[in-house]
């Protein structure tokens, strides 16, 4: 029952082949939100966008299939926008790959910020 | 298959347990840091077990007084449920209490421990320690919570066999009504089984067919359907937790696949989820073939979800014609119609105008479309079209309430008798009485009902009913600027259904708006467990309300539909600013938006 990992081995990758959370992040709330990712403000919280129990524990599922974390169901309610999501993720998941860890999150979101 | 032999629930279950002692009556698959372990459950356990539970229940007197079931596994679920038909006892299936039990006001299983007047609640070691905390802070500690999954906890050997009769209570299904009015609609043994052969007739279920479902065991389809059916065939049902599913649709489709699921199905947006979820390589490993009845129900059926879900799952072997919509609600226990199995269901185009006047008028100009999926024939129940004013049958083809009679329809709402009357005993052209009045809209057309829309305000988003006035009651709580405010909460149609919120403040100013939409944002997507993407805070006395006090949701909404209604602060997700907002594309969508970007709107 439970799934292969090679099954759920998609993450976006970026020209050079690397990992990039960011993108992926904005991608899942898009789907999940049904809006386009750069309408969404990092500093915004969440449930201004129509964030739901629904949509907060499939972003939870996709987590734990990507990063192999396990994460409370209320984990959108405890960090409720992106930003202190991203900051939340930093901490909890030191197994990302150098080139797309802590620092390519953080800078990832500049240009989204810019974006507004 | 004739089951008339059995006068009760409890007789049949035990005659199942006589006959099938070693076959499985239920798998739980439950969610493990390990990965996903099947706990089986077979109809001889189940037996000795309730017997073991009901003897529990003796000993605290229960009688016939409703029994609290709070539990996670659908296992222990099952054996407390038959615990209470062994003792006589009224089974009440309620969610476990959760987070939101810390405001006792917004608490569904609060509002219903508190409205049966409970004194036992029956749930498992797991959650055992929340739910004596949340005895303790809604000032029960007289009620007991019993640990049912201890073996020491009752001797199956004293248990004394109860004389239960047809018309008494099998269990409250509080599925319908607000929390602030909670409505615990009985369930008769009567009920029970008349509803089980109605199913079997609807969906030609037969002992080779296989149950799976994520449902609730509180959801009347999911405790009806997917955990009872079953036990009233002789057959065997799979459960995946609705927290599993609704991380990963997957699991449920795999659940299908590998106990060769038959049967199952749940709410339209569940199937949404799927398609939306679940990945390419994911369906070509999975073989959906032996799937023949996917059920839609509990809420509108869409046929742009049937569409996407066959055409996503069709490499896995999905067969079309296994979608299955049905029409059914908690006062008739469960199904009231239904498509033949194995035939494709049914479709028409109707006039979209004419439609949302509540008319019927097949499809005029190619615009104005509106294709409605019919929810099949009804079965062993009377169904009448009524115009709800003058309580006069309508003819064939007219738009009216759906009203119902039979076997199925349940006595009532507990300790209701004022809506009760209101509800189950209407009098249709003043000739003939004991009427279901289902607050539905619909029409009969060839033969097939189509259900057009609702007659009461209620909301119903991702299966789930949601009352406008618990919604408007906890939005004026996240502030002191909205404690003296009316709401209007209702929901539109754009491509799926929408909360919208319209609320009056006073005395905040407008940076503070934004906070209090926010708040009230989070609050109805975390406790009410829907989106809350539209917002409008608006002046004292925009919300508009009859001459007694009572807001006018549906001129709200119409008003709001038009475009007249504009918010000091408003904020909406982009569909429904597309429908309602349309006017404003003309004259140039920014100059409008002094905010910008995606925020709120401020005058």
């Amino acid at each position: 029952m439970t799934v292969p990992s090679a099954l759920t081995n998609t993450h976006p990758t970026t020209a050079g082949g690397g990992v990039l959370p960011h993108e992926w992040l904005m991608d899942r709330l898009s789907l999940y939100l049904r809006r386009a990712p750069e309408s969404i403000d990092p500093g915004v919280p969440l449930a201004e966008y129509g964030m739901d129990s629904v949509a907060a524990l499939s972003l939870c599922g996709d987590l734990e299939d990507e990063f192999g974390l396990e994460v409370e169901p209320t984990l959108l309610w405890d960090h409720p926008t992106v930003t202190a999501l991203v900051r939340h993720l930093e901490q909890v998941l030191p197994a990302i790959p150098p080139a797309a860890g802590a620092g390519a999150l953080s800078a990832a979101l500049a240009p989204a910020r810019d974006q507004r | 298959m004739s089951e008339s032999r059995f006068a009760t629930f409890t007789e049949l279950l035990r005659a199942r347990a006589a006959e099938l002692a070693d076959e499985d009556v239920h798998i739980f698959l439950r969610d493990t840091a390990g990965g996903t372990v099947a706990e089986h459950l077979t109809y001889g356990e189940l037996d000795r077990e309730a017997r073991r539970i009901a003897a529990c229940l003796q000993e605290y007197g229960v009688g016939e007084q409703p029994v609290l079931l709070v539990y996670s596994s659908t296992v222990e679920f099952l054996k407390a449920f038959a615990g209470c038909l062994y003792a006589g006892a009224v089974a009440v299936p309620v969610p476990l209490p959760g987070e939101a039990g810390r405001d006792k006001r917004l608490n569904r299983t609060t509002a219903v421990l508190q409205d049966t007047g409970a004194k036992v609640v029956l749930t498992e070691t797991a959650a055992a320690p929340e739910v004596a905390l949340w005895l303790a802070r809604n000032s029960r500690p007289d009620a007991a919570c019993v640990v049912s999954d201890v073996p020491a906890i009752g001797d199956a050997d004293a248990w004394r066999p109860v004389t239960v009769r047809q018309d008494d209570y099998a269990f409250l299904q509080y599925t319908s009504g607000s929390v602030s009015e909670p409505r615990g609609v009985t369930v008769t043994h009567r009920n029970l089984l008349a509803n089980q052969a109605a199913l079997q007739k609807l969906l030609r279920t037969t002992r080779e067919d296989r149950f799976g479902s994520w449902l609730p065991y509180f959801h009347d389809m999911g405790l009806v359907a997917h955990l009872l059916h079953p036990v009233w065939l002789g057959t065997h049902s799979v459960q995946v937790t609705p927290l599993s599913f609704v991380k990963r649709p997957l699991r449920w489709l795999q659940a299908i696949d590998e106990y060769g699921v038959t049967v199952g199905g749940g709410p339209n947006f569940c199937y949404d989820l799927c398609v939306r979820r679940v990945k390419d390589e994911q369906i070509a490993a999975l073989d959906l073939s032996r799937w023949r009845l996917a059920l839609n129900g509990a809420e509108p059926v869409r046929p742009e979800s049937l569409d996407e879900f066959a055409a996503r799952f069709a490499p896995a072997g999905f067969r079309p014609e296994a979608l299955r919509p049905c029409y059914g609600l908690a006062e008739a226990t469960l199904v009231v119609s239904g498509g033949t199995p194995g035939t494709p269901h049914v479709r028409k185009d109707f006039d979209k105008s004419a439609l949302e006047r509540d008319r019927a008028a097949g499809a005029g100009t190619e615009e104005r479309v509106q294709t409605l999926v019919g929810c099949g024939r009804p079965v062993d129940i009377e169904v009448r079209i009524v115009d709800p004013l003058t309580h006069h049958e309508l003819p064939p083809g007219a738009v009216g309430e759906i009203w119902l009679r039979g076997y199925s329809v349940a006595r009532g709402y507990w300790k209701r008798p004022t809506e009760t009357i209101r509800t189950f005993r209407a009098s249709l052209n003043d000739e003939e009485s004991g009427f279901l009045r289902t607050g539905d809209l619909g029409m009969f057309d060839d033969g097939e009902l189509y259900v057009t829309g609702r007659l009461k305000e209620v909301i119903i988003i991702n299966g789930r009913n949601v009352y406008p006035q618990d919604i408007e009651w906890a939005a004026r709580t996240v502030s002191p600027a909205l404690t003296f405010g009316v709401g209007a909460a209702f929901s539109v149609d754009a491509g799926r259904e929408h909360l919208v919120l319209i609320q009056e403040v006073r005395g905040a100013g407008s940076a503070e708006l934004r906070t209090v939409a926010q708040k009230i944002q989070a609050l109805i997507g975390k406790e009410f467990e829907i989106p809350a993407g539209n917002v409008l805070l608006v002046r004292p006395g925009a919300v508009r309300r009859t001459s007694s006090g009572k807001v006018q949701r549906t001129l709200m909404r119409t008003l709001f539909l038009d475009g007249v209604v504009r918010g000091e602060y408003e904020v909406l997700t982009p569909d429904v600013r597309a429908l309602a907002r349309a006017d404003d594309a003309l004259f140039g969508e920014d100059l409008l938006r002094p905010e910008g970007a995606d925020g709120g709107r401020r005058w």
